[in-house]
């Protein structure tokens, strides 16, 4: 063994200097071939005749042709950077080339790509990265950039691979995705924009503590943006998820008053106090008697009231409608009529009276329904008569609601293991991109394994929820190859009309 | 190294034909001299990668084919073919290991000798003033050649712009400007001669930076039994196995079983291994379940690696 140490470390020692470049050798390779040889069909079974093992001697040398080829670039057209281990980023020396359009990022007048952008540029012979005055071989490069903390290897093999297509890839940022509370209020998509533009401005003016600073202004343009934004915004395809966010609202709107009023009711009778009408033309009295001495609180004493001044106040001019106006309101009441006009509602003088009325219609309406049925604690989810279809039929017998992926989602718990890496947007060929305002991302990029688990419900709600209407595509990464897969919310379709 | 590259194809070609002969011949070459050279198994994470094409060489004729998994320097934009480094599954780099050909080299991230980097820097940036003093040199041996090359075929049509040439030729040593950014240099694949720190390597088996757990082992055992029959394999993923098994090399050959790896007592329920087996067929090749036999059953001494058992679903017609 200790014989063989000594041999293998000389042989590793010539190694090192075997793949370097003499000066005429890169001369040379200024006018070397871009072709790329085709891979022919292959072979069912080695038959061990000459024919086959030639062609398997040629496949092999255009293999080891093309591997063992060396980048060799002009300096001219390299342009230089710097890796600093500390920020984890590489700092541009010279000026950045046409790969700036989509990657880097300038922080203190400085220009900076991720390392994971300069690694890739690395691969595709356009910048040259120096540590302490030396520059980075390729291997070097993954050896100190790839980690944990910036992106593993499986992660940058996924962000090479699509960047190779000619996609745009960004690292994913959370905070940059709409909150749970901004999905709610439905804010367009163009202040979002805005709000993130203020972002970086401030970041780099004072890159600590920036998102405490940022709070208020952000919340201020929102709220303006959100009047003149409100018409385009019931256009955008959010709508449909956010109006269910929002009947959430009116419902506990609605529900949460009820306990107030009962703990105030025994009070007051609504059935012997009746209200007056100012506002009604019929009755133009001028003078109001004093209400009920009961009513009102401790020693209060009200006299009659003159209500004059207060009428003239009142706009009781007729109003005048727009024949545009009157055919809408025609229209309207077409379908639902006005409680007032409804002859037996005015005879009610008070709302016990009113609600007496209501009640009777009830029962009138429901005088031919089988009592055994109607009148009990349970009652059939349908009424005689009020389905036209099956469907609809179906629809109002169904317990059990569909459910998608949208709902319920703010209340489960994050996942650690499920994160999703990055933002992809189309290549440049298909739409624009601009970095200080790249848009909605085309899909966003989950990396995993195929000896790792498949995402649960769980999982995938959280992770569509964080994406938003961005659709989420899983990356999985299995020794060099590649796969992509999605899941998509499915409806069932329905043959009953 | 591997110079004759003809030579290390004989067992891929002999391999599906007689198993036997495969293994003499591989055994024979590994008593070659020129086997010697270890190959540099290089750790990114826990992944095993291979960065010299000397060393791609070497595993290539022992049939440890890895997958490609960097941009080729040739044309980096594309995902057709793709270049340097080559990744290895931990079987294949367990099985350089097992047999003395690779050694997991680990990589300081920095040496703090202050001396030796200072050196290091100045070798590099002689070595930068040279290459372009010598690639001045070729440049205006190359524009000469050109001229002299015009002249030869002008000769005969008119002798106003041949002169005008050949004063150029004349002027050129004088003239000749070779700019300092049209310098051609080198972006290293793998880590340079001036690298910062010579790498260490470690030839105990217990620094093997990724832990060996049941089912590596497993997968291992099925790994090297075909292997040792002169089998090619490449990563099943995508077919939902552990391996695709080749008779010959994959780059010649296509997949004809796909291994799936089980320990003896491991259930499976009959729709998964249904479920494989309808898209083994579906993709023309046969599902093998493979599993490992361990010692004590096999009743052999504890020295002899126990056989793996291998076994495929077939329909069968009842009348």
């Amino acid at each position: 063994m200790a014989d063989r140490d000594t041999s293998t470390t000389d042989a590793h020692t010539l190694n090192v200097y075997q793949e370097l470049l003499s000066p005429s050798e890169l001369f040379e390779a200024r006018s070397r071939s871009h072709k790329i040889p085709l891979k022919g069909q292959k072979d069912f079974l080695p038959d061990g005749s000459e024919k086959q093992t030639a062609r398997l001697q040629q496949r092999l040398d255009e293999h080891w042709t093309l591997l063992a080829e060396e980048r060799v670039e002009r300096l001219g057209n390299l342009v230089k950077a710097v890796w600093t281990p500390e920020e984890r980023l590489v700092e541009l020396q010279s000026p950045a080339g046409k790969f700036w359009q989509t990657m880097g990022f300038s922080e203190r007048g400085k220009q900076y790509l991720r390392p994971e952008e300069a690694l890739y540029l690395m691969e595709c012979g356009n910048v040259q990265v120096f540590y302490r005055d030396l520059p980075l071989s390729i291997q070097e490069g993954y050896e100190r950039f790839l980690s944990s903390e910036t992106v593993t290897l499986h992660q940058y093999q996924v962000f090479g691979h699509l960047k190779r297509l000619g996609y745009v890839v960004n690292r994913f940022d959370p905070s940059l995705v709409p909150s749970t509370y901004e999905r709610q209020l439905n804010l367009p998509a163009s202040s979002r924009d805005k709000q993130r533009k203020q972002l970086k401005r401030k970041r780099s003016q004072s890159p600590v503590s920036r998102d405490k600073q940022n709070t208020s202004p952000v919340e201020k343009t929102t709220a303006e943006d959100q009047s003149d934004e409100l018409v385009k915004s019931s256009e955008s395809p959010l709508e449909s998820a956010d109006a269910s966010d929002r009947t959430w609202w009116m419902e506990r709107d609605v529900q949460s008053p009820p306990p107030q009023v009962q703990s105030t009711a025994p009070r007051w009778d609504f059935s012997s106090i009746s209200f007056p009408d100012l506002g009604s033309r019929r009755s133009r009295s001028v003078c109001l008697a004093s209400p009920d001495r009961s009513l009102l609180p401790g020693a209060l004493e009200v006299g009659d009231c003159d209500v004059a001044p207060w009428l003239s106040r009142l706009n009781m001019k007729q109003e005048k409608l727009s024949r545009r106006d009157r055919e809408r309101q025609r229209e309207r009441d077409r379908y639902r009529r006005d409680v007032n006009s409804d002859r037996e509602v005015r005879r009610c003088r008070n709302w016990a009276e009113y609600f007496q009325l209501l009640e009777d219609r009830r029962r009138r309406g429901q005088r031919d329904r089988p009592a055994h049925l109607w009148e009990r604690e349970v009652t059939p989810l349908t009424q005689p008569g009020q389905c036209a279809s099956h469907r609809e039929l179906l629809d109002q017998i169904n317990i059990v609601k569909p459910s998608s992926w949208s709902e319920g989602v703010s209340r489960l718990s994050p996942s650690d293991q499920w994160k999703i890496s990055f933002d992809v947007y189309q290549p440049d060929t298909v739409a624009e991109f601009k970095k200080s305002h790249p848009g909605k991302p085309y899909s966003r990029m989950c990396v995993c394994r195929f000896d790792g688990p498949v995402p649960d419900l769980h999982a995938m709600k959280q992770l569509s929820f964080q994406s938003g209407d961005v659709p989420v595509t899983f990356a999985v990464v299995d020794h060099g190859d590649i796969s992509f897969y999605c899941f998509k919310d499915f409806k069932l379709p329905t043959d009953v009309y | 190294m591997d110079g004759d590259p003809a030579e290390m194809n004989m067992p891929q070609s002999l391999a599906s034909i007689e198993v036997k002969d495969d293994m003499d011949t591989r055994s024979e070459s590994e008593n070659q001299p020129e086997g010697d050279a270890l190959v540099d198994i290089s750790f990114c994470g826990s992944t095993p990668l291979l960065w010299k094409v000397s060393d791609m060489r070497r595993c290539r004729s022992v049939g440890v084919s890895g997958a490609l998994v960097g941009a080729l320097a040739r044309q980096p934009r594309q995902n057709v073919r793709l270049g340097r480094p080559l990744e290895l599954l931990q079987e294949e780099a367990l099985l350089l290991e097992e047999t003395s050909t690779g050694v997991a080299s680990q990589h300081t991230q920095d040496c703090g000798d202050e001396e030796m980097h200072s050196a290091a820097v100045r070798q590099y940036e002689a070595s930068l003033e040279s290459s372009y003093k010598e690639q001045c040199a070729l440049a205006l041996q190359d524009k000469k050649t050109v001229l002299k090359k015009i002249i030869n075929e002008k000769e005969n049509v008119t002798d106003d712009s041949g002169n005008a040439i050949r004063d150029r030729l004349n002027a050129l040593d004088q003239a000749f400007r070779f700019p300092w950014p049209a310098m051609a240099v080198q972006l290293c694949t793998a880590r340079a001669g001036f690298s910062h720190c010579p790498e260490e390597r470690s030839f105990l088996s217990t620094d093997w930076p990724v832990p060996r757990d049941e089912r590596l082992n497993t997968r291992f055992c099925v790994y090297r039994d075909l292997r040792n029959k002169g089998f090619y394999l490449t990563s099943a993923g995508k077919f939902g196995g552990d391996f695709l098994v080749y008779p010959g090399d994959p780059l010649r050959f296509h997949a004809h079983f796909i291994a799936l790896c089980l320990s003896m007592d491991e259930e499976l329920p009959l729709s998964d291994i249904l479920a494989i087996a309808r898209l083994g067929s579906n993709v023309k090749k046969t599902v093998l379940l493979c599993s490992p036999q361990s010692r004590s059953e096999t009743g052999k001494d504890e020295s002899v690696e126990g056989d793996v058992v291998y076994s495929s679903l077939q329909w069968s017609s009842m009348v």
